[in-house]
């Protein structure tokens, strides 16, 4: 098959894509393959769905009329598995060959698994096929799966290894299906890509008033099964907790395998530029499996968000399609809320190395509310609201346009931070409109 | 498409819009009763203020709107035609992503059983948003770009 | 500190089931009358404060609120009134001059509404404006004694004027907006007065606070004053000015000067008014360079001069007395227009014992001014342009058969633009957003708005003025002017009638 237009990834980065080259480019066939075999759903939502929050039909975000409206083609159960990008083509596990003008590389992650030993054999990412009551969770299928797994065996008790943004999204399902859960995590705080020791403190005591533990500093040395089924775990500190299921969420690498390495290079996800073409001629990759700008870290880096899966793929899309567009570059954002405690958080807002940081907090210990603001040379680098997180997007704003706040420093942390306090130019322009079309 | 433009200069910090808002959306429609048994209600216009500087802002409903792309249940879309930027109650799944990704900090948690995300809708179903109809100094205008600054 | 007797002037009445303390009244009140108890969730309102402005009923949003006149009465007496009683009491605790603003409010006859208007029946028709033409434009300015034509015989058969005419202001409409200085009023005020001049196609006035920098573009539809403090005045403020008017005095205070306090002459201000900011702006009572009738012409020459004659220069007066010799001496010293502004002209401060008691009513000065100048045969040298208090269509057209040229309008004008007539104009905390110059007042009143509101009072008193015309038979305001046949009194004396110059009610040509 040949299309003009060729997105492997049917998720954020790729229909994103595909949506923005149907707007410059009424003809040009657009075909989008997935190895998966829904229409689209939306990944961040399989904890929802797991919970029981949503049903399969609100797990799509796009109408399942709209491929044909857009005139999109879509070819499910599609694993690639090779490509050539001498020829322009790539192949399926199947052997079906599909080749293309422009070739978008959207195919995400996928989950990583610990080298923890399994009892009676190997490693834990080859026995896990084995074995039943370990799962990961980045796919919908993983939610079903698990989430039938619970029902069928009555599952009061979960283990989640990794409390980052997956783990965390995964306790929270398990928690509100009335499971008891212990979060184990490596680093000493949870979601320790952004949150700072104190944030991981209120949320630990609020997740552990809600039945959970917590072990950070540790993790699971051994796993042991019996019968086919996972039975107990031996962690580093030699506590053994007694499960029949773990839900190992450590992370997603870039899902690189079937790239053609002599021609693309990658860098942990596949380096692109600018405009998201990756090394080779023809060929742009968008999303969880690209490396592009952190505009903090000032380096290609992986970051792997759906604002900027949807993001990239849209400026993937417009290059693709002839219209020449850059990528401004982003950084590191979350928005979680656990156990009623809403959090966003975004860029270095971690403990700070940084001599030159200067670190605002404003706390009100009673009620969870807690916000830090992180400025270096008088540019916000990072923040932590938890409790009250209204008006998050504003510092975004800010740390995104590299605006100057020097002089509003003092009001930066205040509860009622808002418009009104930035500085003049950017408030002119984002309150009147000056400068941009608003 | 018409777009509520702010002028700052003639905001007099009164709030009627953010009443109006609140009533315009809340489940009876009548100010008083709404303002006397409806608690959950948030006005999806705030009146930012400092000393005699105030304005009202609300979703700018922006051509690229980050809250649309940050969007992870497909609750939050922008109208082809209309250029309205909504968030479905029904989809909304009360992740704040919207929020955390908002430039102009306008979009709000709704009060009340469901999580779920606020943003002005722009009164769809009225001939001017409610918040523009009842400012009593016109510093909210609904306007076309280019007539934003006639008056 | 010792006890004061009460001096409530207002009660705020508030209808709790209504109330849904969302606070607006308390944010827009510049008195601090309302409190908000978020204990309770109650709004508390103290009433010794309340001014009667009426903003916080007026964007009340479930007309939960009124304001009422006190309802706390004292002992009936028809000598001592609640007024002087009140007054006693102030004056007893400050040892001052009470101040007030805007125009007399004491119960003098009004002769507007003393006076009936005609209209024509079988004998002459009346006619429609809205199907017939109907002419309302005014000129102000010296009328020449005599105008004779040349007719180019020849085939083009062209006229021209034999004499050179005087310069003219031209209105669209027999009214203008009255000397307001920027300083007693806000800049968004004299933004809409000067902008509804502009798009009405008449004029406005810079009272003495001088010309704004950002009010320059509409000089030629300003009349610039040069009042006792020469403020804001210089050559290019002259130049750019429609027409000049020497101030010399004003009918809420005649007699006396005026004083802007130093916390009113903020930036902006001085810069209009060409002083340093933060200084008492005092204009002397007299023009200190004016003694006689012979010293006034030396400085409408001065200005002529200084404008080339290419403007009408005229002279503001307050109705006093001997109004009507001093107005024949106005237009006998060169002035091309005299403004008569009666007893119950408005004011941004003036002392109460002034305001409601020196002077005499605009009606019986310009009838008496206009008869003057009629019997000396000067009429024609200059427009005259009564002020003090024109309420409606009805009273201009009065005015105008009493023998005015045009009416000024200050106190209407600024109730278009909100104005509650609570009389707090001096203390500067307008909740209206007019005469003040506190910047979170001033922007209340939203230029745009203004100029809107002003434009439609002058567009439904024109309308008003054709229709009244049309129904006596009058196609064009000239033919209205002096024409006191169209006037009868009515409840008033002999005396009143004579000075006047009206037959009363009832009786025929
Ligand atoms: C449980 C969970 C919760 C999350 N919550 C949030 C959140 O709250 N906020 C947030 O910003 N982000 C969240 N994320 C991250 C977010 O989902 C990703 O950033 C986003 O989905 C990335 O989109 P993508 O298009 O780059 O890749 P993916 O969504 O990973 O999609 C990859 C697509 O490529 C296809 N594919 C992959 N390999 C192949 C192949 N070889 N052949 C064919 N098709 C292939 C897949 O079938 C899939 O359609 C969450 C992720 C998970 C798993």
């Amino acid at each position: 098959m040949k299309a003009d237009y060729l997105i492997i990834g049917n998720s954020a980065a790729g229909l994103s894509a595909a949506e923005s080259i149907r707007l410059l480019d009424s003809h040009g066939s657009i075909l989008v393959l997935t190895e998966e075999n829904f229409k689209n759903y939306s990944k961040p939502l399989i904890t929802y769905y797991l919970a029981g929050k949503v049903n399969l039909d609100q797990m799509y975000y796009r109408s399942p009329a709209f491929y044909a409206q857009k005139n999109i083609m879509l070819c499910t159960d599609t694993c690639i598995v090779g490509m050539n990008t001498e020829k322009k083509e790539v192949i399926s596990a199947q052997g079906r060959k599909f080749s293309y003008n422009k070739l978008l590389i959207a195919s995400g992650g996928i989950p990583v698994l610990p080298p923890i030993p399994v009892s009676g054999g190997g490693l834990l990412k080859d026995e896990m096929k084995k074995i039943e009551g370990i799962y990961t969770l980045t796919t919908l299928e993983d939610a079903r799966r698990l989430k039938k797994y619970i029902e069928k065996n009555h599952i009061r008790k979960a283990v989640v290894l990794g409390a980052g943004l997956i783990g965390l999204k995964a306790a929270e399902a398990c928690l509100e299906l009335g499971l008891t859960i212990h979060l184990i995590e490596l680093s000493d705080r949870i979601l320790a890509a952004t949150f700072d020791h104190k944030a991981s403190k209120i949320m630990e005591a609020r997740i552990e008033q809600k039945q959970g533990r917590i072990y950070t500093s540790n993790t699971i040395k051994q796993i042991k099964a019996s019968q086919g089924t996972v039975e107990k775990l031996i962690l580093a500190d030699g506590k053994q907790i007694d499960t029949n299921l773990l839900i190992a969420a450590v992370g997603v690498r870039p899902h690189t395998a079937f790239i053609d390495a002599g021609t693309i290079e990658t860098e942990r996800g596949i380096i692109v530029d600018k405009h998201m073409q990756t090394t080779a001629e023809h060929v742009y990759a968008a999303g969880d499996v690209a490396s592009s700008t952190d505009i903090l870290k000032k380096r290609a880096e992986n970051i792997a968000i759906w604002p900027l899966a949807v993001m990239q793929g849209r400026v993937a899309g417009m290059n693709m399609a002839g219209k020449r567009q850059e990528y401004g570059g982003g950084f590191f954002m979350n928005a979680v809320e656990i156990m009623g405690i809403p959090s966003i958080s975004m860029g270095l807002s971690g403990p700070q190395e940084s001599k030159d940081a200067e670190v605002l907090t404003q706390e009100d210990g009673s009620s969870s509310i807690y916000r830090k603001v992180v400025i270096e040379k008088n540019r916000i680098v990072g923040l932590i609201m938890l409790g009250h997180i209204e008006r998050a997007g504003i510092y975004a704003g800010l740390i995104k346009n590299r605006i100057d706040i020097g002089n509003i420093k003092e009001n930066i942390i205040r509860e009622d931070f808002g418009l009104i306090q930035l500085p003049a130019d950017y408030k002119k322009h984002l309150v009147v409109g000056e400068g941009i079309e608003v | 498409m018409k777009k509520i433009y702010i002028k700052e200069e003639y905001c007099i910090g009164c709030r009627l819009c953010e009443i109006y808002c609140q009533v315009k959306h809340s489940k009876s429609k009548k100010i008083i009763k709404a303002f006397k048994t409806e608690l959950d209600m948030v006005p999806m216009v705030t009146v930012e203020e400092i000393g005699h500087h105030s304005f009202a802002v609300q979703c700018r409903h922006c051509p690229d709107a980050p809250c649309v792309d940050a969007c992870i249940s497909g609750a939050m879309s922008k109208n082809e035609k209309s250029g309205v930027v909504t968030c479905d109650d029904q989809k909304c799944v009360g992740c704040w992503s919207c929020i955390m990704v908002c430039p102009y900090g306008v979009i709000k948690r709704k009060l009340g059983e469901k999580k779920i995300a606020s943003k002005c809708d722009l009164c769809q179903d009225e001939l001017e948003p409610v918040c523009v109809k009842n400012c009593p100094n016109e510093a909210l205008v609904l306007a076309e770009e280019e007539e934003k600054d006639e008056s | 500190m010792a006890l004061k007797p009460r001096q409530t002037d207002f009660e705020v009445v508030r209808d709790q089931d209504k109330c849904i303390s969302c606070q607006v009244c308390l944010r827009q009140c510049s008195n601090d009358v309302h409190e908000y108890d978020s204990d309770q969730d109650i709004i508390y309102s103290d009433n010794s404060q309340c001014v009667g402005c009426h903003r916080c009923e007026s964007l009340c949003p479930t007309g939960a609120m009124k304001i009422k006149q006190s309802e706390s009465e004292f002992r009936q007496n028809f000598n001592w009134s609640p007024a002087h009683i009140k007054n006693i009491y102030k004056q007893a605790d400050s040892g001052g001059v009470l101040l007030t603003g805007m125009g007399a409010d004491r119960p003098y006859p009004i002769y507007w509404d003393h006076i009936l208007f005609n209209a024509a029946q079988v004998t002459n028709p009346s006619i429609d404006p809205l199907r017939e033409p109907m002419e309302i434009k005014t000129f102000i300015g010296n009328k020449s004694d005599v105008v004779g034509v040349d007719i180019d015989q020849g085939e083009t058969f062209n006229m021209k004027l034999k004499q050179d005419i005087s310069p003219q202001l031209v209105l669209s409409t027999p009214i203008l907006f009255s000397a307001m200085s920027f300083g007693s009023i806000s800049f968004n005020a004299c933004a809409s007065l000067a902008r509804a001049a502009r798009q009405f196609g008449t004029f406005y006035n810079t009272g003495e606070g001088g010309m704004h920098k950002d009010l320059e573009i509409y000089a030629s539809n300003t009349i610039v004053q040069v009042a006792s403090g020469r403020f804001g005045v210089d050559i290019d403020y002259l130049k750019r000015a429609a027409a000049i008017e020497i101030k010399i005095g004003q009918g809420a205070k005649p007699g006396i000067g005026g004083h802007l306090p130093a916390e009113k002459v903020t930036e902006e201000v001085s810069n209009a008014r060409m002083i340093p900011q933060g200084t008492d702006a005092i204009s002397p009572a007299p023009h200190h360079d004016i003694y006689s009738i012979e010293d006034l012409m030396q400085l409408i020459y001065a200005l002529k001069e200084a404008t080339d004659y290419q403007k009408p220069v005229g002279v503001k007066v307050s109705a006093v007395h001997n109004v009507a010799p001093i107005a024949s001496g106005i237009v006998r010293a060169g002035a091309d227009f005299v403004t008569i502004d009666g007893l119950r002209g408005g004011t941004g401060a003036a002392p109460q014992a002034i305001r409601d008691n020196i002077g005499i009513p605009i009606e019986l000065a310009l009838a008496s001014v206009d008869t003057r100048l009629r019997e000396e045969g000067i009429r024609h040298k200059a427009s005259v342009i009564a002020a003090g208090s024109i309420r409606s269509s009805a009273d201009i057209v009065k005015a105008i058969a009493l023998g005015a040229d045009a009416v000024y309008i200050g106190s209407a004008a600024l109730l278009a633009l909100g104005c509650n007539l609570c009389q707090k104009c001096y203390t500067g905390k307008c909740n209206w957003g007019i005469a003040t110059q506190d910047p979170y007042l001033t922007k209340r009143l939203n230029p745009n708005i203004g100029t809107r509101r002003l434009e439609n009072l002058l567009r439904g008193w024109s309308l008003e003025i054709k229709e009244m015309l049309g129904g006596a038979g009058i196609n064009a305001i000239e033919s209205l002017r002096g024409n006191r046949e169209h006037l009868r009194g009515i409840g008033i004396g002999e005396k009143e009638l004579a000075v006047l110059g009206i037959k009363h009610a009832g009786e025929a040509w």
